[in-house]
Formats: structure tokens, C-alpha cells, sequence
């Protein structure tokens, strides 16, 4: 596709902001588009529709609705034969083992291309050129993906095993109302991870403040936060005291990045993608912020691998579990080839066996019932581990998580650019 | 007959008639290449940063037409570079400039013992030098992770020959492993030209210099130096222009906020939703910065064009 026809797309995609009322006109400045009416002929519903947002956006206390734009497939449909499926996915984040045993059952190929980050996920999608049958956003990218007409809805037909395996919240999540257009594939917190043969648990645990432990200077030089503005800012806001990891509040923001700023002369702190799961095992961090999927499956990378070592690997996030919770989505995009084998695909992965089969390998947890948190921590999985060590039981994520936890959701861009505002400075040094 | 009379001795010479446009032809490759992969590509990133943002996506929206340029990045990043920023620019001047010399100090010493000392061996040595381009930027940068490591090889050697008691965190932030590995990373490129332009000074020159009585070292500062003075700009505009723009290095051996270049400031920009216009703002400002090295470069080399 040339740029030009991006630059239509995209044109089209203003055209669709306003249902279908505000052109662009051929006369009138690039990338303005016309208010009103929008929250009529809008995408979806929802009660936070911010002034100039071309959706509603969704919170945990204001959800969406995202209107089906065109109808799904028929229910019965006999899955593609020959098909190979195409995965679109972020790097290193499926087991392949899973992907083979339903090409095997389903007599398909499969062929999966990765994207680094959500933006580069995006922009490969709106070409429109690349046929995608799957697709794993996360779910502050679903108003763009749902508004550009970019996904197709699902026939809950297809996928029984959503209604019987996986936890009740996610046959209505906050952000697609009645999942209309994805499936949870993992589920994460976003907490500490620490060197537990230099922190015993009973010393973050007995702090009154635990995020202070970054701030620790025995261990300058060796503690790191995420490369990610928004984890490592609202890192900032909890430290601080506040909880709305969505805040525009520019005061809040400011001392957010005055908190980091003053880690960078405390401890010299880095930032750092994978500092987890590579950095602690190797002995480069000895604090990192942490996603619990990464602290999970760190003990594969440990040079040495004994009970003794793996022993060392800590995960903290907080007891009355108030703090950052995510997960991630698989949908299927509007232009996919072959939209039948699609969605036995995602009836695939909400199988408990299936699931917990890619759990073993990466390390992120499946909203499935059958885990239960308190025997996930003695089951072995894959590998013959068990699917989380004992003194990483922190890191297992509950249903109720997603009641008390916070979740970082899309923002208004005048607000992402107070943020990133905030991230560069902090960056400046 | 009007022909170019530059060209119509060497012709008359030869005894061939070529047309008017045969010469100026051959710049033809070289001038669609420059439009196709710089100047268009280059209105785009103008278009860019002078453009909107798409308003669902947040994706760049470029903008062709100048009568609708907006202002309102150049004039928001512009408050940055004046402000935040100050220090990731002078610390990026610093870095460059310190990594700029070690690599001139041992580019020159290795390309002059290769040019003037290589003897039978020159094929090898220049085999061997040409080696690193072998292995990629980032393949020989993760190389140095693992040896910098607080349990690697590095500091296995540093504690063993006792020169430090415990290990040293080479990569907590430490501006000399940045500047270093910019030094690393980049002297092949100026170990090469160097030599080219070493290798073809005339042996006649420095033995004139010889025979005028002066001795190793006043014939290299008076002779090769002076003669060589093109290659060394030439080697430093091309080590220099990429790593002020290079943000990996510092990524990989750092990725403290103490060691932030103007190359990672340009990558956050980059990899954020939204920032598409701000980033191609950052990219002109250190284009137009760039220039002054340039147009040094260009105004030296035409002077020394000149002299011949």
C-alpha cells in the first residue's frame, strides 16, 4: 500500500470519528475533523466520552459498549482447509508447542509475525495489506482498532470453552462490554522484582511504603524501572500515594516525574525491557520494577539452573492486592483470510489444557478458572516446575484483581502528551 | 561547435566527440538516487514534523502542502531543546567529542602503520580490519554486555590481576563505557578512509621532507599530517554525524538517565503514540545542527581542492 492510500485510510478513519458526518474536506487542513454528533453515530457506548475523543473510553467505572459495525460470521461454518494461519503477535509471547498442536488438530499451517510494541503493531494493521487472522492487542488500543473498523466481531458459537473455562469477568470486561471483539489471552500485575538472597520477603513486605525500596541506596547501580513511560510514571504516582494511573492531572503528574527524577541521583537508576527476567538472573539489577509474567518464568533464564538459584528470584505486589493489573486480548481483524479457523483458534487457547500449556512457557497467566491460585504454586506444569514457585505466590494473579487492582487505560492524547512530557524529562537526566 | 572546453582537449586528445550531455550524464544515477532516498524522503520527514497527527490512530499525518504547515510542534520542541533538554545536548557534544578523539588517536596510529608499514602483510591487515563489519553494530555491542557483566570476563580479569578489589558495574550508567563503546563501535569507519588517504601519499613527499633534514617525527608533523588532513575530516564526518545520532550504544551499555544522547530522546519520541510530529522536529533540529560540522567538511575539502 503507498503512503498515499495510508493518508486515505487514515482520512477514512477521521471520516468514521463523527459517524460518517464530518468529511475531510479536499479544501480543508489535513487531520481536522469536525465535532458533533459524534456520541450518537459514535463506535461504541460509554459514559467517559472526553471532549475531542473520537470514542468513549473505557474504565473500570465507565464502560464500553463497542457496536458491532458489521455483522459476525455465520455459526456452523466448516474451518478453512489448507489455510495457514496468520499470527500477529508480540515477539516471544505464544508457545509455539500450543500454535503446532492446533495446526495438527485443524490441519493448517501457521505462520507468525511480531511486533515490539503496540504503536508498530498498529501501524502494520491500519495498511490494511497485511491479512492477519489474529491479532493480541492490548485493550487501550481497542477504541482506535474498533473505530478504524480494523476487527471483526466474534460469533461466541465458535468459542464455548470463554463461557465454561475462563473467569466470569471476561464474558464482560470493562473495556468490550459483552466481548464482542476480543478474548483475555494473559493476565499480569505489575509489582517488584527483587534478589531475594539480598532482601529477605520479610523486608519489602514489613515496609510501610514498599516502592521505597527503589529509592534504597545500598542498592545504587542495581535497580531499574520499566522503558515504558507509563508503567515507570505510574511507578511515580504510587509512591507517591495515588492510585488513578490514569490521572491528567498535570500536579500529579509534575511530582511523578520529580519522584523518578530524584531516583536518578539516589541510585542511578536504568530502564531497562527486560531487566527482569535477564537483568536479576544475571545479576545486572538487583531491584527491577516487574510484570509478574516476567518474574514468573525468570527462572529459565538463570545461568545456573538449581532450586538453589531460582530460590533467589523475588516478586512483590501489594497484600491488600491495590496495584497495576493487565491483561492482554486476541481478536481477529476485519480482513482475516480465514475467520472460521480464527476464532477455533481463540476457543483453542480459553481451553484450561491449552492455556496452561503456553503458561509454562510464558510465564503469564490465563484467566482460567481451573487455576486456582492456591494450587498453582504446587502444580507442575511443562517443565516439570511447578507453574509458580512458592515464593513467587505474589505473582499469581486472581479474578478479584481485577476489582481492587488498577488498570492503566487510554488516554485523551493532551493528557498521553503530559505524560510523555513527563517521561522525556525524566530521561533528560 | 560549442562544446564544454574543459572536456574538449582530453576529447581531441582521445580523438572521440561525445554530445554535450555524455559527461554530466554519468551524474545522473547519483542524482536520481539522491532525490529518490534523501530529498523526497526527507520532505516527507519535513511534512512530518510541520503535519498533524491522525486524529483515531495518533499516527503521523504528514503534511505536503507548506500553506498548511502548524507550528505548534516546532514551537513546543523547540521550548524542550531550550529547556529539559539543555543537558542531553551538551552531555551529547561531550560524548562525541571525547569518543571522536580516542578514535582519531587510534585510527590514525593503526591506518598509518598499516599504510606505511604493512609491507607484504597489508592484504591481511586490511583483511582484519574490514573483520568487524563482519558481525553487526548491535551483535558486537550485546558482545560487550555479557564481558561487562558484574560476573563477566571483564572484571574476572580486573579482580584476578588485582586492579580493582570487587567488580565494577560497568554498565550502571557509567558515561566512559558509553563513550567507549561509541569508540568501539565505531572506529572501523575511520580506520578505513584514514588508510585510504595514507596509503596514497607519495612516498617522494616524505623523503624530500628527509632529505631536507628533518627527522621521523618533524616529517610526519610537517609532511604527513598537513597531507593527510582531508582523510582525517573526512573520517571524522562520518564517525561524528551517525553517533550523534546513535542511540543503542547508550541503550545497551547503559540505559541510565545519566547517560540519555540526543538519539534516545529521538527514540522514545518515536516509539510513543502520538509523538510522530515531535520526533521528525527532533530529527531537524539535529539535521541543522549537523550542518555545521558539514559545512566545515565541504568548505576544507574545497579549500585543500583549491590548493592543489
Amino acid at each position: 500500500m503507498t503512503r498515499r492510500e495510508v493518508l486515505k485510510r487514515s482520512g477514512a478513519a477521521a471520516v468514521l470519528l463523527s459517524g460518517g458526518g464530518a468529511l475531510l474536506d479536499a479544501c480543508s487542513k489535513p487531520g481536522t475533523v469536525s465535532s458533533g454528533g459524534a456520541h450518537a453515530n459514535g463506535p461504541g457506548v460509554g459514559s467517559y466520552w472526553p471532549a475531542g475523543s473520537p470514542y468513549p473510553l473505557a474504565r473500570q467505572d465507565a464502560p464500553v459498549t463497542w457496536k458491532l459495525w458489521r455483522e459476525p460470521i455465520k455459526s456452523g461454518l466448516a474451518p478453512e482447509k489448507g489455510a495457514t494461519l496468520q499470527i500477529y503477535n508480540w515477539a516471544d509471547y505464544i508457545f509455539l508447542k500450543v500454535v503446532k498442536e492446533f495446526c495438527a488438530a485443524y490441519k493448517c499451517n501457521y505462520q507468525i509475525t511480531t511486533f515490539n510494541n503496540m504503536d508498530e503493531g498498529l501501524a502494520k494493521m491500519r495498511t490494511g495489506q497485511l491479512q492477519f487472522d489474529l491479532f493480541f492487542p492490548t485493550p487501550d488500543v481497542l477504541g482506535k482498532l474498533i473505530t478504524g473498523k480494523l476487527l471483526q466481531p466474534l460469533n461466541h458459537s465458535y468459542i464455548p470453552h470463554l463461557v465454561s473455562d475462563v473467569w466470569e469477568t471476561y464474558q464482560n470486561p470493562f473495556y468490550d462490554q459483552r466481548w464482542h471483539y476480543t478474548v483475555p489471552y494473559v493476565t499480569y500485575t505489575t509489582g517488584i522484582g527483587y534478589r531475594r538472597d539480598l532482601i529477605p520477603d520479610a523486608q519489602i513486605r514489613g515496609m510501610s511504603n514498599p516502592y521505597e525500596i527503589f529509592w534504597d541506596t545500598k542498592f545504587k547501580g542495581k535497580i531499574g524501572i520499566y522503558d515504558d513511560y507509563r508503567e515507570a510514571i505510574s511507578m511515580g504516582l504510587l509512591k507517591n500515594g495515588l492510585t488513578d494511573l490514569n490521572t491528567g492531572n498535570p500536579k500529579y503528574i509534575n511530582q511523578a516525574q520529580q519522584t523518578l527524577i530524584s531516583l536518578i541521583n539516589a541510585v542511578n537508576v536504568r530502564t531497562s525491557i527486560n531487566g527482569v527476567y535477564i537483568g536479576i538472573p544475571k545479576g545486572t539489577f538487583d531491584i527491577h520494577q516487574a510484570w509478574s509474567g516476567d518474574s514468573v518464568t525468570s527462572w529459565q533464564y538463570t545461568p545456573v539452573q538449581n532450586m538453589k538459584t531460582w530460590q533467589t528470584l523475588g516478586y512483590w505486589f501489594p497484600a491488600d492486592r491495590k496495584g497495576p493489573v493487565f491483561n492482554d486480548t486476541i481478536t481477529i481483524p476485519a480482513n482475516a483470510q480465514n475467520p472460521v479457523l480464527a476464532h477455533h483458534f481463540l476457543d483453542w487457547m480459553m481451553t484450561y489444557k491449552n492455556a496452561m500449556l503456553n503458561f509454562s512457557w510464558n510465564g503469564y497467566q490465563p484467566a482460567q478458572r481451573q487455576a486456582d491460585p492456591a494450587t498453582l504454586t504446587t502444580t507442575k506444569g511443562y517443565y516439570g516446575e511447578p507453574y509458580v514457585f512458592p515464593w513467587l505466590s505474589d505473582a499469581v494473579v486472581r479474578e478479584s484483581d481485577f476489582h481492587t487492582g488498577y488498570f492503566e487505560e487510554e488516554l485523551t492524547p493532551q493528557v498521553d502528551q503530559l505524560w510523555h512530557n513527563a517521561w522525556q524529562a525524566f530521561n533528560s537526566g | 561547435m560549442n562544446i564544454l572546453p574543459r572536456r574538449r582537449s582530453r576529447d581531441e586528445a582521445s580523438g572521440a566527440w561525445y554530445p554535450r550531455w555524455y559527461w554530466p550524464g554519468f551524474a545522473l544515477p547519483g542524482t536520481l538516487w539522491l532525490l529518490v532516498l534523501f530529498v523526497l524522503p526527507f520532505y516527507v520527514v519535513i511534512s512530518i514534523a510541520f503535519g498533524t497527527v491522525d486524529p483515531v490512530f495518533q499516527s503521523p499525518l504528514p503534511v505536503y502542502e507548506p500553506w498548511w504547515w502548524t507550528k505548534r510542534y516546532l514551537a513546543q520542541e523547540w521550548h524542550f531543546a531550550t529547556g529539559e533538554f539543555r543537558p542531553v545536548e551538551l552531555r551529547t557534544i561531550v560524548y562525541v567529542i571525547l569518543a571522536t578523539a580516542i578514535c582519531l588517536v587510534f585510527a590514525y596510529a593503526v591506518a598509518y602503520y598499516v599504510a606505511r608499514f604493512g609491507g607484504k602483510r597489508k592484504g591481511l591487515f586490511l583483511a582484519l580490519l574490514i573483520a568487524p563489519f563482519f558481525i553487526s553494530y548491535l551483535m558486537r555491542m550485546l558482545s560487550w554486555v555479557e564481558l561487562l557483566q558484574p560476573n563477566g570476563y571483564v572484571n574476572s580479569v580486573l579482580t584476578f590481576l588485582h586492579i580493582t578489589p570487587h567488580p565494577i558495574n560497568w554498565l550502571a550508567g557509567v558515561p566512559f563505557t558509553v563513550v567507549m563503546g561509541l569508540v568501539y563501535g565505531y572506529i572501523p569507519y575511520m580506520i578505513l578512509p584514514l588508510y585510504g588517504f595514507l596509503d596514497r601519499i607519495d612516498q617522494s613527499h616524505l623523503e624530500a621532507g628527509r632529505d631536507l633534514g628533518a627527522n621521523r617525527f618533524w616529517t610526519f608533523l610537517r609532511v604527513t599530517l598537513p597531507l593527510s588532513k582531508p582523510g582525517i575530516l573526512a573520517s571524522l564526518v562520518i564517525v561524528t554525524l551517525p553517533m550523534f545520532g546513535d542511540y543503542y550504544t547508550n541503550n545497551l551499555l547503559s540505559g541510565s538517565p545519566k547517560t540519555t544522547m540526543f538519539g534516545n530522546l529521538l527514540d522514545n519520541s518515536m516509539e510513543a503514540t502520538g509523538q510522530g510530529p515531535e520526533a521528525a522536529i527532533l530529527v531537524l533540529f539535529l539535521v541543522v545542527f549537523l550542518m555545521i560540522p558539514m559545512l566545515y567538511y565541504m568548505r576544507e575539502t574545497a579549500k585543500a581542492q583549491r590548493n592543489q
